[in-house]
This record gives C-alpha cells, structure tokens and sequence, in this order.
C-alpha cells in the first residue's frame, strides 16, 4: 500500500462515525434509566400503610464501613425501642450496599436517587427517620430479596 | 538500545563528578535569583557539551500534573534537548493506605476497598482477595459463581483494554479513538451496572461466590455488545494500527527485552509483548479457565507495538471468551453456604488472577479474628511501570509518553 | 475621502473579520470536533450552544491578567502581540473579490508568507520568557519546525506562480478563470496537484496542527508554550492560531481553487463571489478540523526529518517539472 492510504483509511473512518451521529444524553433534559440494581443514595423502606420497618437492631449501623449511619434510639421499660435518629452521611457514602444486605428486617434500600447535590453541606447528613417508634421484631419477614443488593450471601 | 553495563558505567563516573561538584540547594534566594535545585540521587547532572560548547541537562518534572501521565504518576526526567538521559519514576500521589485499611474491616466488607485499588478491573481484585479467603476457610465455591466470576472479568477486562486504547491514542495524539472506545466501554459499565449495582465500584464478588445472580437482561445484553465489537475493533485498526504516523510513533519505541521484562517482574501484556507467553489463567488456571478454549497472544520484538498488537488481540480473545462464557453458563448456585462473618484460622493465603494488567495476586495473613492481620496487594501496574527507569533513557520526550502509555499504568493500582 | 482614514477603516475592517472569524471558528471547531468524537459540543448558552464563544469571551477579557513571578516580564508581555499582529497584517493581503480587497499587494503571496514567518519568533518569546521548562521545550519545538516548514511551504506555491506569472494574488485568481473542455474549471489545484499536497502538509505543521502540533503537543508538553499563559493573553495565542487558520486555508482557496471565482457563473455579483471565498475557505477548515480530530501525533525529529529531507527536496523537484513543463508548451 503506498505512503498515506492508513491516513486516509483513519479519516473516513472519523467521518462514518460523524455521520453516525452524536451519542450524548442531554442530561437533565434526558435521563437514562436505571437498572433494577443500581445502588445510589441509602433510603427507608415503607410498608404499604406508610410505616417505616426499622427495629433499631442497629445491624447496619455496624456493617457500614464508612461509619455514616448513626442510630439512637432510647429502650423504655417494657423493652420497646424509639428511634430518636436514624442519620446518614449521603456526601460520605460509597453506595456499597452493605447495610442493606445486612438489614434483617427489609427496613432500608438502595434507592435510585442519585441527584444528591446540595448548596449547604451539612444537607449532606439526612435524618432517615426521626422521633418515631421502632418497629415489631416480629413482624412479618420479607420472602423476596430487595432490589439493590438486598440478598444475603451468609 | 541501552547497554546496561556500559550505562552502569556512565552513571557511576557521572555521579563520582557530581559528589566532586557538590550539591547546590535549590530555590529563590532573598535577591530574586533562582538556583538550581538539588537533584535526587542518580540522575546524572554534569552536562556532556557538545563541541565544547558547555550546555546543561534539563531536568523536568513530567506529572504529577500532567496530562499523560495516566493520574497522578511523577517520572523525573533528566533531558538533553529532547533526548532522554535519565528517567526516575515518583510515585505515592494517590496512596490512600488501602492494605491499611483493610485491617480495620471485616472480610466481607474489604472488597469496597479494593475495588478502589484498581479502578478499571474491580473485579479482578475482588475475585483475587475472594479467592484468598476461600484458600484459608477451605470453601467449596459452587461452579456457576466461577462462570459468573469470570464472564464478569472478561467483560471487565474488554472495559479496561478499551480505556486503555483510548489512552494510548490520546498520548500519541490521536484524539478520536478516546471517544469511540468510550462509547463501546459504556455500554459494558451498563451491563456491569446491571448485574452488579454499580458501575465501577461493584462489591460483587464475595468469599464463596457472588452477590446475586445474573439478572435475565445481561445476556442479550452482552451479545447486544459483541454484535457490534467486531465492527468497532477492525474501526479501531483502521484508525490506528494501519496508520503511518501510529505505526512510526511506536514500531521499535521502548524495546524491552525478554531478559528486563522477567528480571523487573513484569507480567500480563506487557511481558507477553516481549515474547514471554506466560499468563496465570494458563499457567496458575484458577476458576473455570482450565476448561475455556483461547490462546495467549505473544509479540516478538517488545516494543510498543507488539503490546499494542497483544493488547488488541487478548482484546478479541476476551470477547471469544466472553460468548463461551455465555453458551456454557450452568445452572445452580450463585453462591456457597458461607457465615455471616468470616473468621479464617490463622495462617496465610496467596492468590492471584490474570488482571488486564498482569499477574493481580492478594496476599492475605490471617490471625484467626474476623478481620485480616495483613493483606498485601501484588499490583501488575508497579512492576511494569518499575521498567521504565531502564527503558527510557535514549529515547525522546514524546516517546516517553507512549512508552508509559503502552505499559497501561493506572495508578490506583500502583499507590493502592 | 482622505487616504489615511481609508487605510485606517480598511485596517478596522480586516480587524473587525479576523474577530469575527476567531469567535465562529472556535464555535465550529467546538462542534466539528464533538460531532466527529459522537458527542454534541456546547449545547447550554443560546441555541445550540451558539453564544458560548461569546461567553468564553467575556470570560477571558474578565480573567485577572496574571503574571507568574520570575517571568521575563517585557517579553511576557509582548510575545502575544508578536504573534498576533502577523496574523493581522496577512489578512490585508487576501482578495475577497476584484473590488473587495483591503490591499492590491503586487507580492502579496510573498507578504504573507513573510508576515507569517514571524510567528515563531513570538512563539519562542513567550516559551522563552514563561520561564518554564515545558514552554521552553515548545518554544524551541516551534521554532525549529516553522523553520523547516516554512520553505517547503513557499515552494510549494512556486509551481503556481510559475504558471500565472506573478505573486498578486489577485492576479493568480484572475489567470484561473474560464474552463477546460468547457467544463472542468481552470483551477490550479488540477495541473498543480503535488503541490497542494505539499501545501496541504506544509500548512498543517505552519499551523501547528495535528499531527504537527509539536509546540503544543498537549500529551507531552502539557500546553507547549502557552503554558504559563491565561487570560486575555491566552486568548491572543488562540485568536492568532484560528486566525492564521484562515489565512491558510483562504490562500489554499486562492491558489488552487480559484479565489472568488463562481464556477460556471463567471458574471457572478460581488456578493456571491465573497460568499463563495468564504465557503471555499471555510470547507478548507473543515478538512483541518478534521484531521485535528483524527490522526495521531508525528515526533519531532521525525518531524524535521520529514521536513528536510522530503517535503524540501520534492517541492524542489516539482518546481523543475513545472518550469520544464512550462517551457515545453512555450
């Protein structure tokens, strides 16, 4: 082949994909959607009355390897719990998914909201749940696993 | 190109004068004049001349701010004009202490960590470390986790060779090929995401197994991909292998012969380039390889090019591979049976996987409790980046950049 | 109306379009090069990302004019300047028609090649006076590279002024008017076509475009001899590098594909024939985006070697071919 024919092979090359048209995702005008799986920022799970399913077992509180999850929760006599806080560190997590394969209860998940920017830092740390009631340690057990990494490997 | 003796030589009598000279410390003194700073060890600094006209080696400092240097990699290099007489590569700009850290979290909670060492292929590192802590607690992992291991690692393993690419073009010049191969990468992120969670930071592989099972969508997914792949990579040839100024800019650029390449460690493409056919999933066959059908691509010469051309082809091997994995996947179990907190007795385990790299091996010591005593990463990108300090020198500036960009250093990797 | 103010409204006007031309040719080359990587360009600041130069702009007059300390400071200063105002002076010399011209130069391809040869020098002023180690390994690159690309690009037009018989570039429009066999237009880059090659190479590495962007070369040098640059001053660099886009590209236009000549329209309006220049000149910046985009980057020396060792010798070589030729058909 003489001198230049890959010179010109690459430019029509650069052309073709010109032709083939951008493939840009105008972002807040356009979005992708999701799969099932993805793992973005850590949210309560509701029953379907609208009750949270937190039993302050503090598992996932535990299992976060950042240590962004805070629970406080105060015991009254009859050994029922109230959740003061249930606080998450968005601007710190990883969206490892650990504390909700932990979670026994199917109380958080891994939702799909991914536009966490904020102006003011400190809105960075969420309360999750505050100043309510714990949930049932025997209520029922979910039979299916969550999205989001809600499977237990142990 | 480098007699190793006769620059051995060179560098001993040059550092004999600059001991006789004395170093002169650097800065701005109160007056405003500038002095020539101190020079690490080992960089020759008494100029040649040329003609008895007395001139001076630059010494520049390419990175940690710069735009080829693949992140955050410094190489010192001393330069007569454009000719390279001395290269010293500076690392730890991106050291976040991950073999630390480890040691402050529980076995199931250290693949978050090592995703993050190298970025490109998180789940090569997982599978290695899983691998590790599966020597130690003696697990049974069941056949399909391995299929899924490493139909992900292949996946993965296309996903890094692209950025790769990418990269390379980009530090020759050429800015289209970044973009394509960017374009073909995310649609394997996509299907990563889809079956992991996340696109770069899986936490999928586990001791025992994996996180969960494939979803349904992944294999038209994957086909959906490799259907096209074919099409983009001969695109990529055209663009880059068949063209005269790539093929000038890399043909006999950074020779390593075979000898330097095993003497400094270096493994994956960039060994294999020089002619050195070793791979651990021939080699040291873990998971399900032992019964996969592929080759191991071999250069001859050990330039740039020849890991180019092994680069490209373990490229088209992976997606070979990547069908095989697809018509063969098995029925049954994603994962073993394994506790909820692992406690592997005492002892130690050593595993390694064949990363886009080279040879990725964990080392993990145990002490019984449920966190690692010690784990210690073997990053492929350290070795085959440590090569440079010998191969540089002769060649010139831009030469330098392809070459680190030919040995596709990430530097995730190599500060951990 | 008094010489001098003509002069001077004349200068205002070719300043007015080289302004002009900066800010849409940073748009196109914004979306040329996003649409040949699959991407879009700007898209957020007016229509299409339409006011986005002008942002950039204003972006650029605001910056804080910043000198790094330890900088030759004259020089840092002037070097911009020095490579500006060529650019500005080879604007005067390109015909946009026969009654649209800011100067009738008899030598006018000779003037801008001459006006054009001092760019180097302002190149190696600023990557000198940065008094940083990457600008000066740019500025040394460009000056060695304009050097050795400088005299292959001259002769490479030489074949051309040979047929037309003079260096006006007016004149070399008006001698390429009329057709062959009645429809092929009697445009030089058709006898002449090694010499646009050699143009077309020669052009490239004078611009300091890929693959001959040595003094940038933002791989190696990070940004060559603009390295220590920002601001309004920065934005002189980069105004001068499309600028002298154009001029290459509308002498291409003149040389080879007939100026203002309409083809197969030869009582075209004044109008059209500008309009016409101005397309041939902006398909011309075209193609260079377009190997902007694609191709990879040569090595300095193999840069000069090329330079040296082929272009020079086969623009020699061509020249005698067209001088015999010439003679033969005399």
């Amino acid at each position: 082949m003489p001198f230049g024919t890959g010179l010109l092979q690459g430019l029509s090359v650069a052309f073709r994909n010109l032709l083939r048209g951008p493939i840009t995702v105008q972002y807040p005008d356009e979005r992708i959607e999701l799969p099932e799986r993805a793992r973005w920022a850590v949210r309560p799970k509701y029953a379907e009355d609208g009750a949270h399913k937190c039993t302050a077992c503090m598992n996932c509180v535990r299992a976060c390897p950042d240590e962004i999850l805070a629970l406080d929760f105060t015991t009254r006599e009859d050994k029922t719990k109230h959740i003061d806080s249930l606080t998450y560190e968005a601007g710190a997590c990883m969206m490892c998914g650990l504390c909700v394969e932990v979670c026994p209860f199917d109380a958080i998940k891994m939702s799909h909201d991914y536009e966490l920017a904020v102006i003011d830092a400190n809105e960075m740390l969420e309360e999750l749940l505050a100043d309510v009631d714990a949930a049932s340690v025997r209520k029922e057990r979910p039979e299916t696993p969550v999205a989001g990494g809600g499977t237990d490997v142990g | 190109m480098n007699d190793a003796a006769e620059r051995a030589e060179e560098v001993a009598a040059d550092s004999a004068v600059a001991d006789e000279v004395g170093h002169v410390p650097g800065g701005v003194t109160a007056e405003g004049e500038l002095v020539a700073p101190v020079l690490p060890k080992g960089l020759r600094r008494v100029p040649r001349g040329v003609d008895e006209v007395a001139t001076e080696h630059l010494v520049v400092n390419m990175g940690p701010q710069h735009p080829s240097t693949h992140g955050v990699l410094h190489i010192l290099l001393e330069l007569d004009g454009e000719e390279i007489i001395a290269a010293e590569a500076s690392l730890g700009y991106l050291h976040r202490g991950i073999e630390k850290l480890s040691e402050h979290r529980r076995y199931a909670h250290i693949g978050t960590l090592l995703d993050r060492a190298d970025y490109l292929s998180g789940i090569h590192t997982e599978t290695a470390f899983a691998m590790a802590v599966e020597r130690m607690l003696e697990i049974e992992v069941p056949e399909k986790a391995w299929w899924i291991r490493c139909l992900l690692a292949e996946v993965n393993r296309i996903a890094s060779h692209l950025v790769w690419l990418g990269t390379f073009g980009l530090d020759i010049g050429a800015m289209g090929p970044f973009l394509y191969c960017l374009r073909d990468r995310e649609q394997l992120l996509d299907i990563l995401e889809t079956v992991t969670g996340a696109r770069m930071m899986f936490n999928y592989v586990r001791p025992g197994g994996v996180l969960m099972d494939l979803p349904p969508e992944t294999e038209p997914m994957i086909r959906k991909f490799l259907s096209t792949f074919d099409k983009y990579m001969s695109e990529y040839d055209e663009l880059l292998s068949g063209n005269e100024i790539f093929l000038r800019r890399v043909k006999g650029i950074g020779i390593i012969s075979p000898e330097t390449a095993v003497a400094f460690g270096l493994t994956g493409a960039s060994l294999r380039g020089s002619g050195f056919g070793w791979d651990v999933r021939k080699e040291r066959p873990y998971g399900i390889y032992p019964e996969l059908d592929f080759d191991i691509p071999v250069g001859s010469v050990g330039d740039c090019w020849d890991r180019y051309v092994v680069r490209m082809e373990e490229m088209r091997w992976a997606a070979k591979l990547t069908t095989q994995l697809l018509d063969g996947m098995p029925a049954g179990d994603f994962t073993a049976k394994v506790p909820r907190v692992l406690r592997p007795p005492a002892g130690e385990a050593y595993a390694a996987v064949e990363s886009p790299r080279g040879e990725l091996g964990v080392h993990v010591i145990s002490d019984g409790s449920d966190k690692p005593y010690r784990l210690k990463i073997r990053p492929p990108a350290l070795y085959n980046l440590a090569v440079i300090d010998e191969v540089l020198p002769g060649y010139k500036i831009a030469d330098a950049v392809a070459i680190v960009g030919s040995l596709d250093i990430v530097l995730g990797e190599i500060d951990r | 109306m008094s010489p001098y103010l003509e002069v001077l409204l004349k200068a205002l006007a070719a300043l007015g379009l080289m302004l002009v031309n900066g800010v849409v040719l940073i748009y196109m080359l914004r979306k040329v090069l996003g649409h040949f990587h699959l991407r879009l360009g700007p898209m957020r600041v007016g229509w299409h990302g339409t006011l986005q130069t002008i942002a950039d702009v204003v972006k650029l007059l605001t910056k804080e004019d910043f000198n790094p300390s330890l900088t030759d400071k004259a020089l840092f200063v002037v070097a911009p300047f020095v490579v500006f105002v060529p650019s500005f002076m080879a604007y005067l010399a390109l015909p946009f028609h026969e009654s649209l011209k800011f100067a009738d130069l008899d030598n006018g391809l000779f003037y801008v090649f001459g006006v054009l040869a001092i760019v180097p020098v302002g190149v190696l002023m600023a990557g000198w006076a940065s008094n940083s180690k990457w600008s000066l390994i740019g500025g040394m690159r460009a000056t060695a590279q304009q050097i050795a690309y400088e005299v292959p690009l001259l002769l490479s037009v030489l074949g051309v002024v040979l047929i037309a018989g003079s260096l006006n570039l007016a004149e070399i429009v008006r001698t390429q008017q009329g057709l062959w066999l009645g429809f092929i237009p009697r445009w030089y880059i058709i006898p002449q076509f090694p010499a646009f090659v050699l143009f077309l190479i020669a052009g490239l590495a004078e611009l300091n475009q890929t693959p001959f962007d040595m003094s940038e070369a933002e791989s190696e040098l990070v940004a060559g001899f603009v390295n220590e640059y920002s601001g309004m001053k920065f934005a002189f660099f980069f105004l001068a590098e499309f600028s002298n886009s154009f001029i290459i590209s509308a002498l291409a236009a003149t040389v080879f594909f007939g100026g203002w000549l309409v083809p197969w329209y030869p009582d075209a309006p004044a109008w059209l024939c500008a309009m016409v220049f101005l397309i041939k000149t902006y398909v011309g910046i075209f193609v260079l985006m377009w190997i902007r985009g694609t191709l990879p980057r040569i090595r300095i020396d193999q840069l000069l070697a090329y330079g040296w060792k082929v272009l020079i010798p086969a623009s020699l070589v061509w020249i005698l071919v067209t001088g015999f030729v010439l003679k033969a058909v005399a």
